[in-house]
């Protein structure tokens, strides 16, 4: 591991770190610079058409996989995030939704990942190093109307904490699946606790369904001391 | 403002109007209902806020069916035509709020 940011390449909660992202924004976009410096992301607007209902923020979608087994090494680690599209309107949304896998139908270690635009879905992005994130672990068959029901409350700004939220994630795992959504400030316990009482009520979960509360530096240290232990012990 | 008859003198709340040309007009029910589209003036300036409702009404416009344009190809988890509207919706719009008897929910202890 070259450095702490590479540490939640292997958290189950969904959490990556990858800079290699293949923006691909649209609608009504206005590129400036195609073809310079393709790895840097492309100043696109994207703005609500004629006759839409516009978002409060516009969005990002974004989707990654990996092959679990994987030595943890920085290289074959490669998350593959990849920009889906961005939105700034309610049906521009629903054109990317509807036309996306539900998360329960998708296969292998998978994720989607709903961040509004800017914001990278990485611990290290300037909005998300001191943030935090509610994590909520599912039993199968509930990802998909829990995803659902979560980004639409995003969308309508239904957590009213100000400028908080940076996005939301769905985990497809094993035997489990984990939704989460993600603030700025993971010390800032009013913004949290608001974001933990809308989603008990927008997500209808099951009862004694566990909310747990992460902030994304203490999930750095859980990897850490994870992938030590199993060092220790003979590797994987 | 009117308090049981009375007028009861008061401070305005900071709003913004929002000129139509800047905004479509609602379906008219939509457009009534407590909860459906608020301009809402919150501390920090006014928000956009849609409630959940309005929002999966917003999915039969034919500005929402559409494929976007560059939607990149991705098999298993982008699909040119749109997955059927079938249970999920069924669930969502059942007149009710959200599936108190979705039997997804049932524990099986």
């Amino acid at each position: 591991m070259n450095n702490k940011f590479d540490a939640l390449k292997d958290d189950d909660s969904g959490d990556h770190d990858q800079d290699n992202v293949s923006p691909k924004d649209c609608e009504k976009e206005k590129s400036e610079d195609e073809e310079k410096d393709p790895s840097a992301a492309k100043r696109k607007v994207v703005i609500p058409g004629a006759g839409e209902h516009p978002l409060q923020y516009n969005y990002t979608f974004w989707y990654s996989r990996r092959t679990p087994g994987r030595p943890a090494s920085s290289q074959s680690y490669e998350q593959n995030i990849k920009q889906i599209g961005s939105f700034a309107s309610v049906e521009q949304f629903w054109r990317f939704y509807s036309h996306m896998i539900r998360p329960g139908d998708l296969t292998g270690h998978s994720d989607f990942h709903l961040f509004k635009e800017g914001i990278k879905p990485m611990w290290e992005d300037d909005a998300n190093k001191s943030g935090g994130k509610w994590i909520i672990r599912l039993r199968k068959g509930l990802a998909s109307r829990c995803w659902e029901n979560l980004i639409l409350a995003m969308l309508g700004e239904q957590f009213m904490v100000g400028e908080e939220i940076c996005g939301a994630v769905v985990s497809v795992r094993f035997q489990e699946d984990i939704i989460s959504i993600w603030n700025k400030t993971a010390s800032d316990q009013a913004t949290t606790a608001r974001i933990r009482d809308t989603l008990r009520r927008v997500l209808n979960l099951p009862p004694n369904t566990i909310m747990e509360y992460k902030t994304h530096t203490d999930s750095i240290k859980a990897w850490e001391d994870f992938h030590g232990l199993v060092n220790a012990s003979g590797g994987r | 403002m009117y308090s049981n008859g009375t007028v009861v003198s008061s401070c305005p709340i900071p709003s913004r109007v929002v000129p139509p040309e800047n905004w479509t007009q609602l379906p008219e029910p939509l457009g009534q209902t407590p909860g459906g589209t608020l301009f809402s003036t919150t501390p920090g300036g006014t928000r956009i806020i849609y409630d959940r409702k309005f929002l999966l009404h917003c999915r039969n416009s034919p500005l929402a069916r559409t494929p976007p344009s560059c939607l990149p190809q991705i098999p298993g988890v982008t699909m040119p035509t749109q997955h059927p509207m079938g249970k999920l919706e069924e669930q969502d719009e059942s007149g009710k709020d959200v599936a108190a008897d979705d039997s997804q929910f049932v524990m099986d202890m």
